[in-house]
């Protein structure tokens, strides 16, 4: 049915004869499929205040995000603007697929912007020095717990893990069959993302300043963090689950207290519109010594393709900047509508995102988190061996591979794969 | 079939198999009309708070569930893609319903002149069919999107109905040809006799008395290519065109959907499908069991 | 059996071109791929011979994929070929029902594997799944069992979920073969043959064993090469307990971006899955590639 009315059209069109204007530009725009009508009506805005400028939107499952990405790469379809994962953003670079900001954007310009964006937010949109996205949806890792649960059972917001793993203990003894749920899956970057969040949390680093591998001394933060995981999967505390989205829907039946997630999913946990126990979740702070966590931010970044062409890489430019540019009203209309984070300083101040913010969360408590995020590494290759590393992970936590085999086959492969990405 | 079994045994087994077979469809009605306030709360079910169609009226019409409009609530936090699956099934159903027809079009006669005749080359092209699915879909990723690029057809229904054709129609000439086989050979040999020639004694004479068997096998086809997702989701092009196979597979992993969503896009996902399906379904079985080959 | 003396090319052609044109070259290009280092990373594609084969056979996960790829396949197309069987048998009688039944059937087969993956996982759900639900209320059980999270009990489950996608379509094609079975036969057979089993042995199995070959080649086929119901169920996990070559397949080209290797994969599953073929077309003979 479609494809007749655009056949009648195209036929009424070309009788009709319009020259084409200079600057008719269509552009392809790649993103995971998170709230698409949001993204449409962004870019209608965007159309209206832009004519000749035209913007076609693919999606893809976030899952499925990155295959479908290479599948463009290799099959040479037109793309212009995707959605850029700080984990791939190195490997894009590397791989020519993607360009800097500075080569499509006038002079200066990126420069200005990059000291509005948050520290661990700026690293992650940077490779070899140049910056290579505006942040779309910028964020931190929360440990969540169920306020409710804890004040029944006398119990306090554990600031250490050891405290993690005694309240646990403490609500299954009282009959809470799985205190702790944790987002298991290992295909997932996340799954890696969080881990990562816990090792910071410790104080520990995963690389030393020359990319060498820290993490398989048994000294080191995120081992320890990793025998802590492990642990408490032994002693029956744990339950996986394999998505955020049934993690939400677990935590609302008050049959689990703790969990570490994405911080955004605590604005869908405490929403009143379609759950039971919203309200009853809040964020602490990891435990931990230091209380860090990871910060990481997902980005607007212009392909090589787009920069090639003059008119295109214009129009690109002009996109990126309204969406994640001054005055920052796409970003902000994100943080409000849908609770997500945002990689752009001057928000934190926005009395609309307070308001909203303050439905679901304690805005001093992400403003200190925020402070205390830190990026994550991210190489060439970090990508490659964090899905061979994942797997390893997961057989670790539930006990199935001793915690020294999977750091000792974890350092290996990030060092064998670092020299054969030196010698490249 | 004859041989009477137990009426008891009997209505155990049809238990069973409703059971089975309908019990995670039945999970899906039931999730769909009890919000999850209620769902997941050990107090209320479905008898004390009677069911609520709030999510089937905010996927036809986009009126927010009345807990949206509560106090503190907030109004976004509900996907919208959710509100697509009506118009992805009518999308995977016509992608089907392609496919289907073509595989009986141009698959019927290949199972024909295989169940029937020898001929030079028979073995090579029938080997080639049955091995060509051998190969797992996964890795023909790369090379088939490559390939339907430069055809120009990635974005298009079209794609995905070639694509979805060519995956089934290895099985329906296949199992075509097994009941092509079972036709017995003495009602060709009259065919033969009354000066017949090869079109015509396929035309009005197998195709007839297979006609249920080539009903189960069109049913077949589409069931393959609706259910499909791969290719269905690197292939498919703006969301007004798109599966709902793709559409389902978004909806199971965003956060702004709750369960009883969920639930309601997978039954209504299912509905007009399984009618369709039992109407093609009747009338293959009745067509099955009253015997189409007689003595 | 009639012979042609030419090759029937227009009653053939039209069922082999779309095979053929998204057979050969996708194939010939993976087969390509699969001797070459192509790694999206890294420019040029040098051609390695078997290097990429030996990589993969040799990696972490090969053993643990094809065991479990296997014992898959070995458990679930069986059983799935046997429960539809079994079913269609049933449902060739008339009972007050017996309508309702059959269309009820026919339900896992209209759903994309997706969806099934989320009911599946609804009913397996240590939280708030039904099954653990159940028992619970039973008494079966005191505490939930994570089906889908324990190394010992995910491959099983996964299983059930894909024979329960499978079962519509065994039964419908076995409904379609005891009808091609003449009539009269079996009411001469329910005559001289007392003994039901018999009867089965003798008289129906026969006409149906090309089609059971058929439906087992195909349910192991699909089982041994699926991948959309236990992707969505568990991603592969817990550990590598439902990691399957499929799997292998995708995680070595898209997420390590070594395509040469999951090419190698690839092959090496044509290769099992050819000899698994053989092995069941030698096992249960048929008469179906005979001449008359």
């Amino acid at each position: 049915m479609n494809m007749w009315k655009l056949l009648a059209t195209s036929a009424v069109a070309g009788l009709m004869a319009q020259p084409a204007l200079a600057q008719d530009v269509t552009l392809e725009f790649v993103v995971w499929n998170y709230s698409l009508e949001t993204v449409l009506d962004n870019i209608a805005k965007f159309e209206a205040e832009n004519p000749g400028i035209k913007v076609n939107v693919t999606d893809y499952a976030w899952p499925d995000y990155n295959d479908s990405l290479i599948l463009r790469i290799r099959g040479n379809t037109q793309t212009d603007v995707v959605y850029g994962g700080q984990d791939w953003l190195p490997a894009w670079g590397a791989a020519g697929f993607i360009a800097p900001l500075d080569s499509v954007a006038p002079a200066g310009a990126v420069e200005e912007l990059s000291k509005d964006i948050a520290p661990y937010a700026l690293t992650d949109v940077t490779y070899d020095g140049k910056v290579y996205g505006l942040p779309y949806y910028s964020d931190t890792i929360s440990f969540l717990y169920n306020k409710k649960i804890l004040d029944d059972n006398g119990i306090e917001v554990p600031t250490s893990w050891e405290e993690v793993t005694a309240a646990a203990e403490k609500l299954k003894a009282a009959g809470m069959d799985k205190p702790i749920i944790y987002e298991y899956d290992q295909e997932l970057p996340n799954f890696y993302d969080a881990f990562v969040a816990q090792a910071y949390s410790r104080g520990a680093e995963m690389f030393d300043a020359d990319l060498n591998p820290l993490f398989n001394d048994p000294s080191n933060g995120a081992y320890q963090q990793l025998e802590w995981i492990a642990d408490a999967w032994s002693k029956g505390l744990v339950q996986p689950d394999p998505h955020e989205s049934t993690i939400i829907t677990a935590m609302n039946t008050g049959n689990h207290a703790f969990t570490i997630v994405y911080t955004y999913v605590l604005a869908a946990l405490n929403d009143v519109g379609s759950q039971p126990l919203a309200g009853q979740f809040a964020m602490a702070p990891m435990p931990g010594e230091t209380h860090a966590t990871l910060g990481f931010a997902k980005s607007y970044v212009v392909t090589a393709q787009a920069a090639a062409d003059p008119a295109r890489a214009e129009a690109a430019w002009k996109f990126v900047n309204f969406m994640a540019g001054k005055p920052y009203t796409i970003a902000e209309r994100w943080a409000v509508e849908k609770g997500l984070g945002f990689g752009q300083l001057p928000l934190f101040e926005d009395e609309d995102v307070i308001a909203a913010w303050g439905k679901w969360a304690d805005m001093a408590d992400l403003g200190a988190q925020a402070g205390r995020a830190k990026a994550g590494t991210y190489t060439e290759f970090s990508s490659m061996w964090s899905a061979y590393f994942r797997p390893l992970l997961a057989q670790a936590m539930i006990g199935e591979t001793p915690v020294a085999d999977v750091m000792n086959s974890g350092a290996q492969r990030w060092s064998e794969l670092k020299e054969q990405f030196a010698n490249r | 079939m004859t041989g009477r079994l137990h009426p008891i045994a009997t209505f155990i087994f049809a238990l069973l198999i409703l059971l089975f077979s309908g019990g995670p469809v039945l999970l899906s009605l039931y999730g769909s009309v009890v919000p999850d306030r209620v769902l997941l709360s050990p107090n209320m079910n479905l008898l004390t708070e009677g069911p609520s169609f709030e999510t089937y009226r905010y996927v036809f019409t986009g009126q927010l569930p009345d807990s949206y409009n509560a106090e503190g609530a907030n109004r976004a936090m509900i996907s919208d893609a959710a509100r697509q699956v009506p118009r992805a099934l009518v999308n995977s159903s016509i992608n089907a319903l392609a496919a289907m027809v073509l595989n009986i079009i141009l698959g019927a006669p290949a199972a024909f002149v295989f169940a029937r005749y020898v001929f030079p080359g028979k073995k090579i092209s029938f080997m080639y069919l049955i091995l060509s699915p051998l190969v797992p879909a996964v890795a023909l990723i790369t090379p088939i999107y490559i390939l339907l690029q430069s055809m120009n057809l990635v974005g298009s229904p079209l794609g995905i109905i070639l694509v979805h054709t060519a995956k089934a129609l290895p099985f329906t000439v296949l199992i075509l040809s097994v009941f092509f086989r079972k036709i017995p050979g003495e009602i060709f040999e009259a065919a033969m006799l009354d000066h017949c020639n090869r079109f015509q004694t396929f035309w009005r004479v197998a195709v007839p008395l297979a006609l249920p068997s080539i009903g189960a096998t069109g049913l077949f086809a589409f069931m393959i290519s609706y259910s499909e997702f791969m290719f269905a989701q690197i292939l498919s092009g703006s969301s007004q065109t798109r599966p709902v196979s793709v559409v389902m597979a978004a909806l199971a992993r965003n956060t702004d959907v709750s369960w009883s969503l969920l639930n309601t896009a997978i039954f209504i996902a299912i509905v007009p499908t399984l009618a369709l399906v039992i109407l093609v379904w009747r009338f293959v079985v009745e067509g099955l069991l009253s015997g189409s080959v007689k003595g | 059996m009639w012979t042609i003396h030419r090759y029937p090319g227009l009653w053939l052609l039209p069922a082999l071109l779309p095979v053929i044109l998204l057979t050969v070259y996708p194939i010939g290009h993976t087969l390509w791929t699969s001797l070459h280092e192509v790694m999206l990373l890294f420019p040029g594609e040098p051609f390695v011979g078997l290097r990429n084969y030996q990589r993969v056979l040799y990696g972490d996960y090969f053993g643990v994929a094809l065991r479990n790829s296997l014992v898959f396949t070995i458990v679930s197309a069986p059983l799935a070929v046997l429960l539809g069987t079994l079913i269609a048998l049933f449902l060739q009688r008339k009972f007050l029902g017996s309508q309702v039944v059959r269309s009820v059937v026919l339900l896992p087969w209209v759903l994309p594997g997706a969806i099934s993956a989320v009911l599946w996982v609804w009913v397996f759900h240590p939280s708030f799944g039904f099954l653990n639900g159940l028992m619970l209320e039973l008494g079966l059980i005191n505490s939930p069992i994570g089906w889908l999270t324990s190394p010992q009990t995910a491959l099983g489950a996964v299983i059930v979920a894909h024979v329960w996608t499978q079962i519509p379509f065994v039964v419908v094609l076995m409904m379609a073969t005891l009808s091609t079975i003449n009539r009269e036969t079996l009411e001469a057979a329910a005559i001289d043959c007392r003994n039901p089993f018999k009867r089965f042995r003798y008289v129906v199995f026969p006409e149906i064993k090309s089609m059971l070959v058929v439906l087992l080649v195909y349910n192991a086929l699909t089982a041994f090469t699926s991948y959309d119901v236990v992707y969505a169920m568990t991603g592969g996990g817990p550990g590598t307990a439902t990691t399957m070559l499929s799997f292998q397949i995708w995680r070595e080209s898209f997420s390590m971006y070594d395509f040469g290797a999951g090419s190698a994969v690839a092959f090496i599953v044509v290769v099992i899955s050819a000899l698994l073929i053989v092995a069941i077309t030698k096992a249960l003979p048929s008469d179906l590639f005979a001449g008359d």
